[in-house]
């Protein structure tokens, strides 16, 4: 690696550069501006840097990931799983053996939704979600999902990290190890929960043992200052301008300290890294500003924090962020052990209208065909009604893990489908079930990997997202 | 198809006895093998897997069976597993798991199991390597050989010209690396300059750059032996233990917190992780003996010698995230950090299944599961010395009413549970019959205190075990109606009786009597029987305790109340008896034991703790978890260390649970891994990559050691020289290798890089990039900040006013790990972490560039060399002289001619940027405070700012309500009145402006309860304005006009009405101007103050623009030349 003389004519002609306009660095790029050598430097930081973009090993159907999250989790056969025997049984017990979830349940609750074929595929969706329903045609909604404890905490492991109680990376965490970002300016792999935490917190997005910066990102979307979003993105104490020229000394200081040293990567990865700092400080800020949206895509997602906070994931994936989940709430709104009518009612309008959006922004634009959106709980519900101490039913359903619905929308997935079934009541999968290792091989499958080979080595062997585990569910894929 | 099969079936059965064995094979090859082949070899073969232990693809594979037994019985399809399982009839068991089997497939094998299975494969083709052969090849693997003696090779005279050795080898490391470089054609690179050795010594050793006089001195010093006196002074710093011992608790996935736990119940802080972190920075520094710095560790409560402040040293097993209380996955990280930690083998795969490359069998890691099954925490108090009076006292004081609070209803619930599970013998006794469908873990909460608890089922099924290994008296017609065959019950459950009444002297008369009265049809009346017995005589006992029973019946009453009955709560702690208790006692007692621990961690009395293991009374032999699942229970196994360790002579630990034996076979000499992993480490640390590259793994498939005899050497140095580690360090320093430069001269550093692009035979030192730790601690140390202060309570890092303590000293949470720790690769605090990671990303450097606590270190550092003019003025220092002194604080060197003068021209040229933050200096003209109103004067007696900031609220400190200022608070959009007229809330706006402004507000009270609140609107240049008195009712607060100067105040005063009884209360003022004079915006809107909107936690800050000379420090300290040590 002879490099360092047109380095150093790059360097000078940058500062010229810098000198004439003044802190124009933000939008242009490095490499159109020094073509090779900084293409060469741009190498050099991809050894270093482990965000740089990488192509997967096999051909993509998706390049991102959208995770709208319905944390608590939402009732199967109130939104895609229509169980009109459920009717018929209203108020008596359900024939067949008595499955145990976390809490007791008593008799048959038919659902208080209204089912109807909607699309061109005519496919069933209750009225809790009739903006979904609209796009129903690009949807894959699996009906037999399955997971494998009834209660929360060990449910959003499995779903989010593949393992219900070891500490694993969350799928998150391995795709953005597995792809890197496309904006080096942002953060590869974003959070959003409007209001605090989930439950479980921060191990919902863990790295586990991958290198902290595959770690989510967390933004509380409540929030609208930049400031409270990205830690440490302005400036405060000196001027852009003023920024500009400093990092303009530490360049010269930088190129002093390597000219007497041999090639090392990680000192060129370290100089370019202020310049990528330096230039997201603009990028951030215009990413999470939705105000330079036009008023029609304002109204196209509505009003409210999920409005927000779906069009900010819009911005995000145009920008080249890889994963970004977004979460209902802080705790577990979804969780409607009573008033599930009211509840479930409230919480779908919140979402159905922004997810909607979404998926037509998205087509419009021509991102849907590489743009995997994924939809869903932790688990479904009871389709008995929940009990209380004394024995006597309330208006809500309990947890339920055998047997749930989830969708999935865009890049490579089979739009207009139903996989799967659960039994008559909606209790257990019984055809074609889904674990859900099987849909993170799907989900990583879209993306390019094969799941049985994308392997991290730690502590003496090769781990993997889907452990021993998952099959690619080939009837979801286009 | 399916079709014709069937019919194919339907003949073949007809005449299947009759088949002859040739025949068989031939049903086999027809139907059988391609069967298997297509829709079983997927999972259960040698050629591609073997899930679940079962190969189907030998017949020795079905007999031998997977891991829920032999796959199928030759001749009884009913019995056998192969045939339940793709008959769909178990939904636990469905084979194949995808594409369920047809009808026709399904009784290809049912038929072919009725004919005996007649199975020709006899190729035995391998399966995972079985135990024997890892074994064998483990023998032959480097790591498990016991160290050797390796002689120190020779170096010729000719070599040492060759390599660069000018003085020839400093100590035997030389002659080992050089010895390899020169079978290479390799050569060492020059030594190092000393500027370069100072910092690279420092650095290594203490994690802090040299001071300026300090290199000065190693300058001056020409004498031989200077570099030796430098790693002296070094290793006797008290900065030496911080350093290495932060490298120990990566090790040791230390945090100050649990992870994940329920909020409604648990302290989520560990009482006792600070003692444990300044424990190993104390023993790094006392050099304690690394054998006994592990046994202290491992069982400091058993150690001979051990005094009570060394318990402390346990926090190593105690200090993982604690897995929402589940007992199987803390074990497992305790077995994790302790044979990573010190042995470099990974057995926790073990958990689950043989260790696929290494000889670790299922059962050796259940061997060391039981000797942590066999231990309890318990909570210590540490300091030997004299208790401080006064604030002890008062600790002690508090603490044990706390604790009473605890035990008097932690007795109360057991004691009510014990009485409810008495009352529910009937039920336990008919749910033991039914104990193999119990939910598979006691991962089921238990939601309602009369549901019948898992847990005690096992129990009662555990103890009627163990009345069935001799008559028992009360239990045998039990046992012997329990062997009688399901279909034969009734017609011989007579007898049964006649016989139980034959030994009527054996046998209770009770019991006896009941099965006269009645003659059971099945088990469950069985139980019924023996339900209402016992529940009968201990109704009868219960109603009148002091009534003498008969013998008979006091033997029955026994079994309900006898120390080990299943039918009470055994004595023990709550950790070990959480599970017998519904959710709501659960939560009520982690409440109470949550406060005794808030007031260990809050009170300023409270000693340092210690949280220990202790061994139980019972000594248990673990069971295999089959699968990693504990209610599959396998076979016993000893509590011993591993075979592959231990050797075949190896002896069950003996002492207690084993605990003390484990931490001895560890800290041995004859252990062939202890030493090699840790002197392993401390090569790593000292330069970038270990002889051993995978530092944690030893095993098989790890990558041999660059240099096995120099690993070996150095471990028996180690151990001959009383296992201590500065020893080691002294010794790897003062070695050439050590003092070579990180770049070899361009004629052979091209030809090295080709041939050793990795570095591993060491041509040049490895160049090492500054950890969070010691970048932070050099930013503090260069800007003279730094607090060298030792030891104590862990501090917030990231929040202003910024801690100036060494990081090690920072709060670590592991849930809520701070951006900037990750951004930095700080170690996961729930993963043993033997070498960090070392990424590159901008988020580093925003931190660098735009953190008020780096800002705060360039103002202090450019403060240091006198920037202001008042210093420039009083000390006459010129520019050039300035920069020289930051230079070396900073780089400790000169700096070079153009960086003289880029920093002249930058000073010059560089602007304070105040133009551009003019806006953002302007302060928030919002105070928040707490006062007296004076009610006869009509006016505020004093106004103090609220003293603390949560993120949404003003108040008197952390924790609310705060002890001095009680409920005091005020939000965005209102707050919580004072407890009194003395402690009234105040909203204070300091005008900016001189004009006059209108004032618009609702002031609101939303509670039935209590009397409401007062409250009142003054100007400091009008006087009162408005006053209110609320309760459960709002209020317009709207004054059309009031004149103002800057600097005049307006005051929003609430204060309760009489009682305190909630308080809390809306109001949100808005501030506008008002009249010609008001200022307006382009839309000529006019200057607003919104209260809400502006509301935050920057009391007014001021946010000063750097200066020139600040500017240039932080420049200085974001340059490659501070984070990267040649």
């Amino acid at each position: 690696m002879h490099h360092p003389l047109n380095l150093k004519d790059a360097f000078l002609t940058r500062r010229n550069f810098l000198a004439k306009c003044g802190m124009g660095m933000g939008a242009v790029s490095l490499a159109a501006l020094f073509g090779e050598t900084s293409l060469l430097s741009a190498r050099a930081a991809a050894n270093v840097n482990p965000l740089a973009p990488k192509g997967p090993p096999f051909p993509a159907r998706a390049k991102r990931v959208v995770h709208f999250f319905l944390n608590g989790g939402p009732s199967h056969m109130d939104s895609f799983d229509p169980k009109p025997s459920l009717d018929k049984y209203a108020g008596q017990p359900l024939p067949g053996e008595y499955i145990k979830t976390e809490r007791k349940t008593g008799s048959a609750f038919p659902s208080p939704f209204k089912f109807k074929p909607c699309g061109r595929s005519g496919i069933p969706v209750s009225d809790l979600f009739p903006k979904i329903g609209e796009c129903v045609d690009e949807l894959a909604i699996i009906r037999s999902m399955k997971a494998e404890l009834p209660n929360h905490e060990p449910s959003l492991m499995l779903m989010n990290c593949g393992d219900a109680v070891q500490s694993r990376p969350s799928l998150g965490s391995w795709v953005t190890y597995g792809l890197g970002t496309e904006n080096l300016n942002l953060p590869g792999f974003i959070v959003m929960c409007p209001g605090g935490y989930p439950v479980k917190e921060t191990d919902n997005w863990q790295n586990g043992f991958l290198p902290g910066v595959f770690q989510g990102t967390y933004i509380d979307s409540q929030h609208t200052k930049i400031e409270k979003l990205i830690e440490n993105i302005r400036s405060n104490y000196t001027s852009m301008k003023g920024q500009r020229g400093q990092l303009d000394l530490l360049q010269q200081l930088n190129e002093e300290h390597q000219s007497a040293r041999q090639g090392d990567a990680r000192l060129e990865a370290r100089i370019q890294s202020f310049e990528l700092a330096f230039r997201m400080q603009t990028d951030a800020s215009d990413a999470f500003d939705i105000s330079r949206e036009p008023q029609s895509v304002r109204d196209l997602y509505g009003p409210g924090v999920h409005g927000r906070q779906t069009l900010i994931a819009r911005r995000l994936l145009e920008r080249g962020v890889r994963f970004i989940q977004l979460w209902h709430g802080a705790g577990q709104p979804w969780d409607s052990h009573d008033n599930i009518e009211k509840n479930h009612r409230k919480l779908a309008l919140e979402i159905d209208q922004p997810a909607a959006a979404l998926i037509k922004d998205l087509k419009q634009r021509g991102m849907l065909e590489d743009t995997l959106i994924v939809f869903g709980g932790e688990f479904g519900r009871t389709p008995t009604v929940e009990l209380n101490d004394a024995g006597a039913a309330k208006a809500g359903r309990d947890h339920n893990p055998y047997g749930f619905s989830m969708w999935l929308a865009g890049g490579g997935v089979k739009g207009g489908t139903v996989y799967g079934a659960t039994d008559e009541f909606g209790f257990k999968a019984v055809e074609n079930i889904v674990h859900v290792h099987d849909l993170h091989a799907t989900i990583l499958h879209l993306l390019g990997f094969d799941h049985e080979k994308f392997t991290y080595r730690y502590a003496g062997r090769d781990f993997r997202l889907t452990d021993v585990k998952g099959e690619v569910v080939k009837a979801l894929l286009v | 198809m399916p079709r014709r099969a069937c019919q194919f079936l339907i003949l073949l059965l007809a005449v299947a006895p009759a088949l002859r064995a040739a025949d068989g094979v031939a049903f086999f090859e027809a139907k059988v093998r391609p069967l298997l082949i297509a829709r079983c070899y997927e999972c259960h073969s040698a050629e591609k897997e073997i899930k679940g232990e079962l190969a189907l693809d030998t017949k020795a594979g079905w007999q031998r069976g997977g891991e829920h037994g032999a796959a199928l019985v030759p001749g009884k399809p009913d019995d056998s597993l192969l045939i339940k399982a793709v008959s769909y009839g178990d939904p636990d068991l469905q084979m194949p798991p995808k594409k369920r089997l047809t009808a026709g497939e399904v009784e290809i094998l049912r038929a072919w199991v009725d004919m005996g299975a007649p199975d020709p494969r006899i190729a035995a083709t391998a399966r995972i390597t079985p135990l024997a052969d890892k074994y064998e090849a483990a023998r032959a693997h480097w790591a498990f050989q016991p160290v050797q003696t390796p002689s120190v090779p020779q170096v010729s005279a000719n070599a040492v010209r060759q390599t660069g050795l000018i003085a020839g080898p400093q100590t035997p490391i030389d002659n080992f690396i050089v010895a390899k470089l020169v079978a290479n054609g390799l050569q060492l690179s020059p030594p190092a300059d000393k500027r370069t050795l100072i910092r690279r010594a420092s650095f290594d050793l203490t994690g802090l750059p040299p001071s300026p006089e300090e290199v000065a001195a190693f300058f001056k010093d020409e004498a031989p032996g200077a570099f030796a006196r430098v790693v002296d002074r070094l290793l006797a710093s008290p900065h030496y233990g911080e350093r290495w011992g932060r490298y120990w608790l990566d090790v040791a996935r230390f945090a100050d917190t649990k992870g994940y736990v329920y909020g409604d119940r648990e302290e989520s802080k560990f009482i006792h992780s600070s003692a444990y972190r300044d424990w190993v920075i104390g023993a790094f520094n006392h050099d304690l003996p690394y054998d006994r710095f592990i046994t202290l560790q491992i069982a400091a409560d058993q150690a001979p010698g051990a005094d009570l402040d060394s318990l402390a040293a346990m926090g190593y097993l105690t200090l993982g995230r604690r897995f929402l209380g589940v007992v199987h996955d803390i074990i497992d990280d305790r077995i994790d950090v302790v044979m990573r930690g010190t042995q470099g083998l990974t057995v926790g795969c073990a958990r689950c299944h043989d260790h696929k490359f290494d000889p670790i069998p299922t059962k050796d890691y259940y061997s060391l599961y039981g000797v942590f099954a066999g231990c309890t925490e318990r909570e210590v108090p540490l300091n030997s010395g004299p208790k401080p009076a006064g604030a002890y006292l008062e600790f002690e004081k508090e603490l044990k009413l706390r604790e009473a609070k605890f035990q008097t209803l932690f007795n109360e619930k057991k004691e009510e549970q014990s009485r409810r599970l008495r009352a529910k013998t009937t039920d336990y006794l008919v749910a033991v019959l039914g104990v193999e469908k119990l939910p598979t873990e006691e991962f089921y909460s238990i939601m309602q205190a009369d549901e019948v608890n898992p847990v005690m089922v096992r129990a009662w099924h555990k103890y009627l075990l163990s009345t069935a290994k001799a008559f028992h008296p009360i239990w045998a017609p039990w046992h012997a109606f329990a062997a009688l065959p399901a279909n034969e019950f009734v017609s011989r459950a007579g007898s049964i009786i006649a016989s139980a009444t034959h030994a009527a002297q054996k046998l209770n008369p009770l019991v006896a009597n009941a099965f006269a009265e009645k003659t059971p049809l099945s088990m469950r009346e069985v139980a019924e029987v023996y339900g209402k017995l016992l529940t009968g005589l201990e109704k009868k006992w219960s109603a009148n305790p002091t009534n003498k029973l008969s013998k008979p019946e006091e033997e029955l009453r026994q079994v309900l109340y006898a120390a080990d009955s299943p039918a009470s709560v055994p004595a023990g702690a709550i950790v070990d008896l959480e599970w017998y208790f519904d959710e709501p006692t659960r939560v009520a007692l982690g409440k109470l034991s949550s406060q005794i621990e808030q007031w260990i961690l809050q009170s300023p009395g409270a000693p340092p703790y210690a949280v220990i293991l202790e061994d139980r009374a019972a000594k248990k032999n673990p069971r295999v978890f089959k699968r990693g699942n504990p209610a599959n229970q396998g076979e016993e196994t000893p509590r011993q260390f591993l075979k592959i360790l231990a050797g075949e002579n190896r002896q069950p630990f003996a002492k207690g649970s084993g605990r003390l034996d484990l931490a001895e076979a560890i800290a041995s000499k004859d252990n062939p891994l202890t030493a090699r992993v840790f002197v392993n480490r401390l090569w790593l640390h000292h330069f970038g990559a270990g002889l051993v590259r995978t530092p944690s793994d030893f095993g098989t498939r790890a990558e041999p050691p660059t240099h096995p005899e120099l690993l070996d050497w150095l471990a028996r140095y180690f151990m001959d020289n009383g296992w201590s580690v500065k020893k080691v360090h002294r010794l790897i320093m003062l070695s050439a290798v050590y003092q070579q430069a990180s770049d070899a001269p361009t004629d052979v550093g091209g030809y090295a890089k080709e041939i050793d692009p990795e570095n591993k035979l060491l041509w040049r030192m490895n160049r090492q990039r500054l950890d969070f730790e010691a970048l932070r601690d050099s930013l503090l140390s260069a800007s003279g900040q730094l607090d060298p202060s030792f030891g104590g309570k862990a501090e917030d890092l990231f929040k202003a006013p910024f801690s100036k303590r060494r990081s090690v000293y920072g709060f670590i949470d592991r849930q809520f790990l701070p951006g900037a720790l990750r951004a930095f690769d700080f170690a996961n605090p729930d993963m043993h972490n033997p070498q960090r990671s070392e990424t590159t990303v901008p988020q580093q450097a925003l931190f660098l560039m735009n953190s008020p606590f780096v800002v705060e270190q360039a103002r202090a550092l450019a403060a240091r060399v006198g920037d202001s003019k008042e210093a420039v003025v009083a000390t006459g220092k010129s520019s050039e002289a300035r920069i020289k002194q930051i230079h070396h604080l900073v780089y400790q060197r000169e700096p070079t001619a153009r960086e003289m003068q880029g920093a002249l021209r930058f000073i010059a040229a560089a602007t304070t940027g105040l133009e551009e933050k003019a806006a953002q200096a302007i302060p928030s003209a919002w105070t928040y405070g707490f006062g007296e109103f004076d009610e006869t004067n009509k006016q505020l007696k004093t106004f103090k700012p609220l003293p603390y900031f949560n993120g949404e609220a003003w108040q008197g400190g952390e924790s609310w309500p705060d002890a001095k200022l009680g409920w005091a608070q005020l939000t965005a959009t209102g707050g919580h009145a004072g407890n009194d007229l003395q402690h009234a809330v105040i909203r204070r706006w300091i005008s900016p402006v001189a004009g006059s402004v209108a004032i618009e507000g609702n002031l609101q009270h939303q509670h039935p309860e209590g009397d409401g609140i007062r409250a009142w609107l003054i100007s400091s240049r009008q006087g009162l304005l408005g006053n209110w008195v609320l309760h459960n009712q709002s209020a317009e607060t709207k004054i059309q006009s009031v004149v103002v100067k800057q600097g005049d105040t307006i005051d929003f005063v609430v204060s309760t009405h009489q009682s305190l009884n909630k308080n809390d209360f809306l109001w949100s003022p808005i501030i506008r101007m008002t009249g010609p004079e008001a200022i307006r915006d382009a839309n000529g809107y006019a200057r607003e103050w919104n209260a809400p909107k502006e509301f935050g936690g920057a009391p007014a800050e001021v946010r000063k623009p750097l200066t020139p000379w600040e500017q240039y420090a932080q420049v200085l300290l974001l340059g490659n030349e501070f984070l990267f040590v040649d």
